[in-house]
């Protein structure tokens, strides 16, 4: 696979990091509804092979973004490309190569759930049967819908109809799969097999999804975009938000804690510091300056105390939780 | 994608559709509005209805006879029955495929379709071609073959199969009419009231004041093809220009699909 490398979303937050050419690139994209701002001027990218989270509060703009992404509506501003595309002009081609699953799927009442897969496939397969029904089943396979493959959709649960959705979005195999809250209608074991199988097709497909939940997010995905108000609050690799924006250390030990403050406190390049105990351990959480001299030096410093026992120490990992809410919470003030 | 995918060792490889343009989906979709006509009970209600509707009101007609000869029955027959089938039969197809678009964007499934590839006028032209065709079967060719077969056995007049075929034609293109004008203001609107409102009110319309208005503009709507579809059946002459309303009736449903089309093209969902 040729591909061309393009600046990473994340040189936005001062990495240097390269990735593929991006699948889905918007610039600049708006939507106004009458005197309603929907979306206005975002701008992210979905790299190849990657799975990003699209997160935002209700309101944000999520579905029109993805609305706008398939041709389903049509930008007052800007321009999105998929796979090099315009999402306006070739959106028959775009939607070739993408399985999209929306965020309260509904089908034909009248078809079973095999047929309903069927008439998907041969909108991209014009056949043969043979192979065409052999995909069915695959897919029905793959969400666990074979026990209710022949009962019309009529009388689906959210949560047959979410897996139906799910399998229907990728049975032409597609290099973008496009989710809309792909598990806020699922169970909890309805929502690892649907991750699972977002990982599962990692390999071969890209996956750009909106969702609430942030656990899922943290868990598998490899990017997360952040719109509020319609407005785009972030754009970045997930591991670089979690990491937060100043580097934060933390020292958990049992011992002398007065000692081990001071001995932090020490480093010239330590810019605050911050304590709390439980169990009787201490953990100390250290902003520096500089992340090299902190790597090299802050355990050493603090492991060289006699009365000291160090248990843990590491680079402070967020909760997406927390970045989610503190950043939406700074984007709205 | 235009590369063949192979699905399964055993399995033939899957062949990608080549259809680009307006015709993307198009098969699939005309397939799919068939098969909600042919494959659920709907090809059997409607056929019912209105083999029960037009033949009960003429199977009246014949019985009672009322001392006229043979062939003075049969042309009152053939009269009733073509003039209910063009005005029935456009308030049915009215009342039953006034949310064929509307329903769907309402409920999703149009937002569904077009998030694959298959073009908007695919869908449109779908809806169009299974519904006339669904209403031209059941609700005119058969009750026209059980017509026949009742003026058979019930007139002692032979009738003329090939003027009657003639007439239910000229009937036919006014189903046809009413399912573009149905569907063209299913896209226009987003509810079924304005639909059912202004396309039946438009055939009432035409029921109570073809007689007031203008000749020259009636010669221009759909509201005299049972007149002509009539006088094609029983060899009379209208006052008027047969053809006239024929042709106006055509270019009104090439206008009416264009502007469906043209509308649809434009929709957000």
């Amino acid at each position: 696979m040729k591909t061309k490398v393009v600046q990473d979303q994340a040189s936005a937050l001062g990495s240097s990091r390269t990735v593929p050419e991006p699948v889905i690139s918007a610039v600049g994209l708006s939507k106004t509804f009458g005197q309603v701002e929907a979306l206005t001027e975002i701008d992210f990218t979905v790299p190849r092979n990657s799975i990003v989270g699209f997160l935002g509060p209700n309101g944000a703009g999520k579905t029109t973004a993805i609305k706008l992404l398939l041709g389903l509506s049509r930008p007052t501003g800007g321009k999105a490309t998929l796979f090099g595309l315009d999402s306006e002009r070739d959106s028959l081609a775009i939607r070739a190569r993408v399985g999209y699953l929306a965020q309260d799927p509904r089908f034909y009442t009248h078809l079973t759930a095999r047929e309903t897969l069927r008439f998907t496939a041969r909108f991209f397969y014009q056949g043969p049967k043979r192979a065409i029904d052999h995909r069915v089943e695959e897919t029905l396979a793959l969400v666990g819908l074979e026990d209710k493959a022949d009962r019309p959709t009529k009388g689906f649960s959210g949560g047959e109809r979410q897996r139906l959705g799910i399998a229907q979005a990728q049975i032409n195999y597609p290099d973008l799969l496009i989710l809309d809250e792909p598990a806020a209608a699922l169970d909890p074991v309805g929502r690892r097999d649907v991750l699972d199988v977002m990982e599962r097709l990692r390999a071969h497909t890209t996956i750009f999804y909106s969702t609430h939940i942030l656990d899922d997010v943290q868990r598998v995905s490899d990017y997360v975009t952040i719109l509020d108000h319609g407005r785009l609050v972030t754009s970045a690799p997930t591991e670089t938000l979690l990491d937060g924006d100043a580097a934060t250390y933390e020292i958990t030990f049992k011992g002398n804690a007065p000692a081990v403050l001071a001995a932090v406190r020490a480093h010239p390049w330590v810019s605050e510091t911050s304590t709390h105990s439980v169990n009787g351990a201490t953990t100390v959480t250290v902003s520096v300056s500089d992340e090299r001299a902190a790597e090299a030096d802050l355990l050493r410093s603090v492991m060289a105390l006699d009365e000291v026992v160090v248990t843990a120490f590491g680079r402070r990992q967020y909760n997406l939780e927390e970045v989610f809410l503190q950043l939406v919470k700074g984007h709205g003030e | 994608m235009t590369t063949t995918t192979t699905a399964h060792s055993e399995s033939p490889p899957l062949i990608p559709v080549r259809a680009t343009g307006w015709r993307g989906g198009f098969r699939n979709l005309v397939r799919k509005e068939m098969g909600q006509w042919w494959t659920t009970r709907m090809w059997w209600v409607q056929t019912l209805l209105w083999v029960l509707l037009l033949n009960g009101i003429t199977t009246a007609v014949m019985l009672d006879t009322g001392g006229m000869t043979g062939n003075e029955v049969l042309q009152e027959t053939v009269q009733t029955f073509l003039l209910v089938a063009a005005t029935a039969v456009g308030i049915g197809v009215v009342l039953t495929i006034q949310g064929a678009v509307v329903g769907e964007k309402e409920l999703g499934t149009a937002a569904w379709v077009m998030s694959k590839p298959a073009s908007r006028a695919s869908f449109v032209l779908a809806k169009l071609i299974a519904h006339s065709v669904g209403f031209l079967v059941t609700a005119v060719i058969v009750p026209s073959i059980v017509f026949l077969v009742e003026a058979r056995y019930l007139v002692s007049a032979p009738i003329d199969y090939g003027s009657f075929g003639i007439g239910v034609a000229v009937v036919g293109l006014s189903v046809v009419f009413y399912v573009i004008l149905t569907i063209a203001l299913g896209t226009m609107f987003k509810g079924r009231g304005p639909i059912a409102g202004i396309a039946v009110g438009f055939i009432l319309a035409g029921q109570f004041f073809k007689g007031m208005l203008p000749l020259p503009l009636v010669m221009a709507t759909p509201w005299l093809l049972g007149d002509v579809a009539t006088s094609f059946a029983i060899g009379t002459q209208p006052d008027f220009n047969r053809s006239t309303p024929i042709i106006a009736t055509v270019i009104g449903s090439v206008v009416l699909a264009g502007l469906a089309l043209w509308r649809f093209e434009r929709e957000e969902f």
